[in-house]
C-alpha cells in the first residue's frame, strides 16, 4: 500500500495482435523447444497432431471427443457468463450418467422409451444437484465456488459405491453396472459418432441464442459485468442464480447420459471423471469469460488438441502429455495477457 | 518571483491531449485556485506538479529554478505536499504514526516514538489542526483524516501545498475551519494550490485563480477583480445559468412514503432510526446531511435493495415493504444511485445494454422472452440524442465515458421510466458546472411534470437551491423538516452537525 501510487491512463493505440493467436504461437514455440530437448522433431509431432485430429479419417474421433468436452464447456460457461462458477461438473456428470445407466433397465422391452426417460431424468437430476449449491449460497451464504465443488465428492462417492456393490454387474469383475440393452443406445451416425453429438450441438446453439436474444440472457450478461447493477435494475439475483445453476447442471447431467448411452453402455466407476472433461471445459470457458461462442470454439480446439495427441503418441514417440502442456501454456499466456490488460 | 510555476506543460495519453501548453504560476503566500470542468486537465496538471507523472513537454520551476521530478519523493524534497481527494492513510495506525511515516525521527535503528509524537502534537497545535495524536485513523471522521493529510505535508515542511477537491467530504463548519487553516498557512508564507469545482470557495478564499479548459489555460484572474459569472464563462466557454429557476407548484398526492423506517446495525445502534417522510407529486424534497449519517441505508430501504428492520415503505400508495427492487420499480419508482460506476451502470457493457436495463422485458425491446437488439440500439440512439450524451456510438462501452457523460446515461435511463417517484442520490457528485446545470434542470422538469423527487445530497447548495422542503439527517434521524423559505446555509449547516438547539 504505497501512499503515492500513480494511476496511468489507459494506453494509446499500439498494434494489437489477437491474443489467442499470440498465445497459441507462444505455446507452439515452447512446445517445440520441449520436443527438441527430448530429441524429437517438432514439425513431425505437430503434423501428427493436426493429421490425427483434423484429417477426414480422424474427424469423427475428434468430434466424439469434443461432444462431452464442449458439453462441459457450456456447463462452465453458463454460470461464468453471470460471474458465477460451477466447480461441481463432475458430480452432476456422474449423477446424470448413473440415472441414465439405470433407467432403461426399468423398461424392459421399451428400451428407446427408457433411454428417453433416462436422458430427461439425467438432465433434471444434474440440474437439481447444481441448483442445490446455488440455493445454499442464496439462502445460507455458503459460497457457491466451495459448495459446488464439495457437493461433487459425495456424488462421486455414492455413485462409485452403487456401481461397486448393490448395482454391480456380477458377471464381470469390474466396478460397473449392467449393460443397457442395444435398443436403448444412441443412434450411431458414423464410426464412433452418435446422435448425442447432435444433441450437444443443438444445446450449444440454444445457449448462444438464449445469451444473445432473450431477456434472461441479457440479465445474466449484465450480472456478469456488474452484479450490483443487475440487482439495482430489478433482476432477482437469488432466483437467477438458482435457475442458471439448474441449466448448467442439467447440461452436465445430459453429458453424463450421452456418454453412457452412446459410448460406454453402462456406468463404469471413474470413467466419466477420469478424462477430466469438467476441468478442460472449465479452462475453455474461463479463457473467454463464459462468452458462449468463444467457449465452444475453445472447447473444440482443446478436443482437437487432445485427440491429435493420441495420434502423435502412436505415430511418433512423443508422449501425448505434450498436448496437455500446450493446452496449459495457451491458457497461461492468455491469462497473462488479460491480466496485463486489466492492470490499472 | 513565483514560488511555483508550470510553463507550457504538455501531456498526452495516446491520442488524447490532457494538457496542451498549460501555464500556472503562484506566488509565495498566495492561495491560488485551480478551476476547470471535468476533463479540463486539472488532475493531470496536479499529478505532474507533484511528480506522479512526467510531462511530455514544458517545464516546472520552483522558486524560478527548473526542476524535474521523477517521483513524489523528489517533489516533497523540493517542498511540495499534496492532499489527495481520496486519502492515503493507514487505517490501523495512529495519527502520529501516519504523519511521521517515511520520515520518522530515529534513535539509533529505532523510531523515537516520544519525539515523533511530541513533534506531531506541537505541529497540530501550531496550525490549529485539532487531532488526537494517539487515535487510530480508521476510527476518525473524514474531516479529521483530512487534517492528518495536511499535517503529513506540513511535517515534511511543505512550502507549497496542493489540495485536490478538499471540501467535497466536509460539513460547512468543517469547511470553514479548513479555510481558516489555509489562510493561516498562506500568512506564514506558504503557497496553497486549491483545486475545486466550487465557485463560492474560489471567491471566498483565493487570491488568484487559474482556469483550465480543454487542456489549456484560458484565464488567470485576480479573484478580487472578477466575479462568478466571468469564471464560469471562462470554464465553460458560454453563459451558464447559476440560479435554479423554479415556478411555484401546488403539491399533489403523496407518491413516496416512509413510516418509522428503522435499520439496525451489528453494534446495536440504529443506522436509520424511525425515519418517516412523505414526498408528494410536484415536489422536490431534499435530504441534507454529512455522508454516513444513514442516508445510504435509508435510500436502500426505500428502493428495495435492503429490507428495513422496522417500518413501512409505500410507493404510489402501494405497500412495498419487504419486497425486492423489481416490485418497488413496478410500483412506480426510479432511482439514480449515488455510485454511478459501481451500481448505476455496467462499465464493460455497451450504452445500449446499460440504457435497456428495466425496459428489457417489455415491448418494444422485448416480445415474450425474446429481446430485439435493434430496438435496444434504436432506443439508445434516441436517448443519447435527447440527453446530449457524448459517446462514439450506442455500442461503445460506458466504462470509457467521463463522469458527467456516465451520469447522463444513468439519468437518461431512470427518467425515461417516467416513474411517478424518483430518488436521486448525490446526482451531481464530481460533475462540472455544465453537467450539474443539466442534471438540475432535469430534476426540476420532473417536479414540474408532477412527479415526486427525493433528492439526497451532501452538497448543501444543491439541496437549498432545488428543494421545496429540506429534511436534515443526522445520526440516523431526521432532525428537521424545513420549507424552502426557512432553510438556509446557517441553520441547515448547524443541523447537519447535530447542533439542532443552536439552529433554533
Amino acid at each position: 500500500m504505497s501512499p503515492f501510487s500513480s494511476t496511468p491512463k489507459p494506453g494509446g493505440d499500439r498494434l494489437r495482435i489477437p491474443p489467442v493467436a499470440l498465445a497459441i504461437g507462444f505455446a507452439a514455440l515452447v512446445g517445440a523447444a520441449l520436443i527438441l530437448v527430448s530429441g524429437h522433431d517438432p514439425l513431425s509431432a505437430y503434423a501428427e497432431i493436426v493429421r490425427g485430429s483434423l484429417s477426414p479419417g480422424a474427424l469423427p474421433d475428434t468430434l466424439n471427443w469434443a461432444t462431452p468436452l464442449v458439453g462441459m464447456t457450456l456447463v462452465a460457461a453458463i454460470p461464468l457468463r453471470g460471474g458465477m462458477v460451477n466447480l461441481g461438473g463432475d458430480g452432476q456428470l456422474v449423477i446424470g450418467g448413473l440415472i441414465c445407466a439405470l433407467a432403461p433397465l426399468f423398461f424392459p422391452g421399451h428400451s428407446a422409451f427408457g433411454a428417453a426417460v433416462g436422458l430427461a431424468l439425467a438432465g433434471v437430476g444434474g440440474g437439481l444437484y447444481a441448483a442445490l449449491a446455488a440455493w445454499g449460497e442464496v439462502r445460507h451464504g455458503v459460497p457457491m465456488l466451495i459448495s459446488s465443488l464439495l457437493l461433487s465428492y459425495p456424488a462421486i462417492g455414492v455413485t462409485s459405491y452403487l456401481a461397486r456393490f448393490p448395482l454391480r454387474d456380477v458377471s464381470t469383475g469390474l466396478p460397473q453396472t449392467l449393460m443397457i440393452p442395444p435398443g436403448a443406445r444412441l443412434y450411431v451416425l458414423s464410426g464412433a459418432l452418435n446422435v448425442g453429438s447432435l444433441l450437444i450441438a443443438a444445446i450449444a446453439l440454444a445457449v448462444i441464442f438464449v445469451d444473445r436474444r432473450t431477456s434472461a440472457g441479457y440479465e445474466l450478461r449484465m450480472r456478469g459485468k456488474n452484479p450490483r447493477f443487475a440487482g439495482y435494475g430489478g433482476v432477482r439475483l437469488g432466483w437467477q442464480a438458482v435457475r442458471t445453476m439448474f441449466a448448467s447442471g442439467a447440461i452436465a447431467g445430459l453429458v453424463g447420459a450421452i456418454i453412457v448411452l452412446g459410448s460406454q453402455f453402462r456406468f463404469i466407476d471413474g470413467a466419466l471423471v477420469t478424462p477430466a472433461y469438467t476441468w478442460s471445459g472449465l479452462m475453455a470457458a474461463l479463457l473467454v469469460n463464459g462468452e458462449p461462442v468463444g467457449a465452444i470454439v475453445a472447447g473444440l480446439f482443446f478436443a482437437a488438441l487432445q485427440t491429435g495427441g493420441f495420434a502423435m503418441q502412436r505415430e511418433t514417440s512423443v508422449p501425448r502429455v505434450l498436448t496437455l502442456v500446450l493446452q496449459a501454456i495457451v491458457i497461461l499466456f492468455l491469462a497473462m495477457r488479460r491480466g496485463l490488460g486489466r492492470r490499472m | 518571483m513565483a514560488e511555483i510555476a508550470a510553463v507550457g506543460i504538455v501531456k498526452r495519453y495516446g491520442g488524447l491531449v490532457a494538457n496542451d501548453g498549460v501555464d500556472l504560476s503562484a506566488e509565495r503566500g498566495e492561495i491560488h485556485g485551480v478551476m476547470g470542468e471535468n476533463g479540463a486537465g486539472k488532475t493531470t496538471l496536479m499529478s505532474i506538479l507533484f511528480g506522479l507523472q512526467a510531462p511530455d513537454g514544458g517545464e516546472i520551476r520552483v522558486r524560478d529554478a527548473p526542476v524535474s521530478f521523477r517521483s513524489p519523493i523528489d517533489a516533497m524534497a523540493a517542498g511540495l505536499g499534496m492532499v489527495h481527494q481520496s486519502f492515503k492513510l493507514f487505517g490501523l495506525l495512529t495519527t502520529w504514526e501516519n504523519i511521521v511515516y517515511g520520515a520518522e525521527p530515529r534513535r539509533g535503528p529505532f523510531i523515537d516514538r516520544r519525539a515523533a509524537r511530541d513533534r506531531v502534537a506541537e505541529l497540530a497545535a501550531h496550525h490549529h489542526l485539532a487531532v488526537d495524536p494517539d487515535a487510530r485513523v480508521g476510527d476518525l471522521s473524514v474531516g479529521v483524516r483530512q487534517r492528518i493529510e495536511i499535517l503529513k505535508a506540513l511535517y515534511r515542511d511543505a512550502r507549497i501545498l496542493i489540495l485536490d477537491e478538499p471540501t467535497a467530504v466536509l460539513t460547512p463548519p468543517e469547511r470553514d475551519a479548513l479555510f481558516a487553516v489555509l489562510k493561516n498557512l498562506a500568512s506564514e508564507g506558504r503557497t496553497v494550490l486549491l483545486v475545486t469545482h466550487k465557485l463560492h470557495e474560489v471567491t471566498a478564499i483565493t487570491d488568484r485563480v487559474t482556469i483550465l479548459r480543454d487542456g489549456r489555460t484560458v484565464a488567470n484572474l485576480r479573484t478580487a477583480d472578477t466575479n462568478a459569472g466571468e469564471i464560469v464563462r471562462a470554464m465553460t466557454g458560454r453563459n451558464v445559468n447559476l440560479k435554479i429557476e423554479k415556478r411555484p407548484l401546488p403539491p399533489g398526492d403523496t407518491l413516496l412514503k416512509a413510516v418509522d423506517v428503522t435499520i439496525g446495525s451489528p453494534s446495536g445502534k440504529a443506522v436509520v432510526d424511525h425515519v418517516s417522510l412523505t414526498v408528494r407529486g410536484g415536489e422536490i424534497v431534499g435530504i441534507a446531511g454529512v455522508a454516513g449519517n444513514g442516508q445510504n441505508e435509508l435510500v436502500e430501504a426505500l428502493v428495495g435493495l435492503r429490507n428495513p428492520d422496522g417500518g413501512r415503505v409505500k410507493v404510489c400508495g402501494r405497500d412495498v415493504t419487504d419486497t425486492d427492487v423489481a416490485r418497488h420499480r413496478a410500483a412506480g419508482l426510479a432511482y439514480i444511485p449515488e455510485d454511478r460506476a459501481a451500481v448505476g451502470s455496467a462499465g464493460e457493457a455497451s450504452a445500449a445494454d446499460n440504457l435497456a436495463m428495466g425496459f428489457h422485458r417489455s415491448a418494444p425491446l422485448a416480445s415474450g422472452p425474446f429481446i430485439n437488439p435493434s430496438a435496444f440500439a434504436e432506443r439508445a440512439r434516441v436517448l443519447i440524442r435527447r440527453f446530449a450524451i457524448r459517446i462514439a456510438s450506442e455500442s461503445t462501452d460506458v466504462g470509457t465515458l467521463s463522469g458527467g457523460n456516465l451520469q447522463k446515461i444513468v439519468v437518461a435511463r431512470e427518467l425515461s421510466h417516467e416513474a411517478p417517484a424518483l430518488i436521486a442520490e448525490q446526482p451531481t457528485r464530481g460533475l462540472d458546472v455544465g453537467a450539474t446545470e443539466h442534471i438540475h434542470e432535469q430534476l426540476v422538469a420532473e417536479r414540474d411534470r408532477g412527479r415526486a423527487v427525493l433528492l439526497v445530497s451532501a452538497e448543501l447548495g444543491e439541496i437549498l437551491g432545488l428543494s421545496d422542503r429540506v429534511l436534515v439527517m443526522f445520526e440516523g434521524r431526521i432532525l428537521a423538516d424545513l420549507p424552502q423559505g426557512r432553510a438556509d446555509e446557517h441553520n441547515v449547516g448547524l443541523l447537519m452537525a447535530g447542533r439542532g438547539a443552536e439552529a433554533g
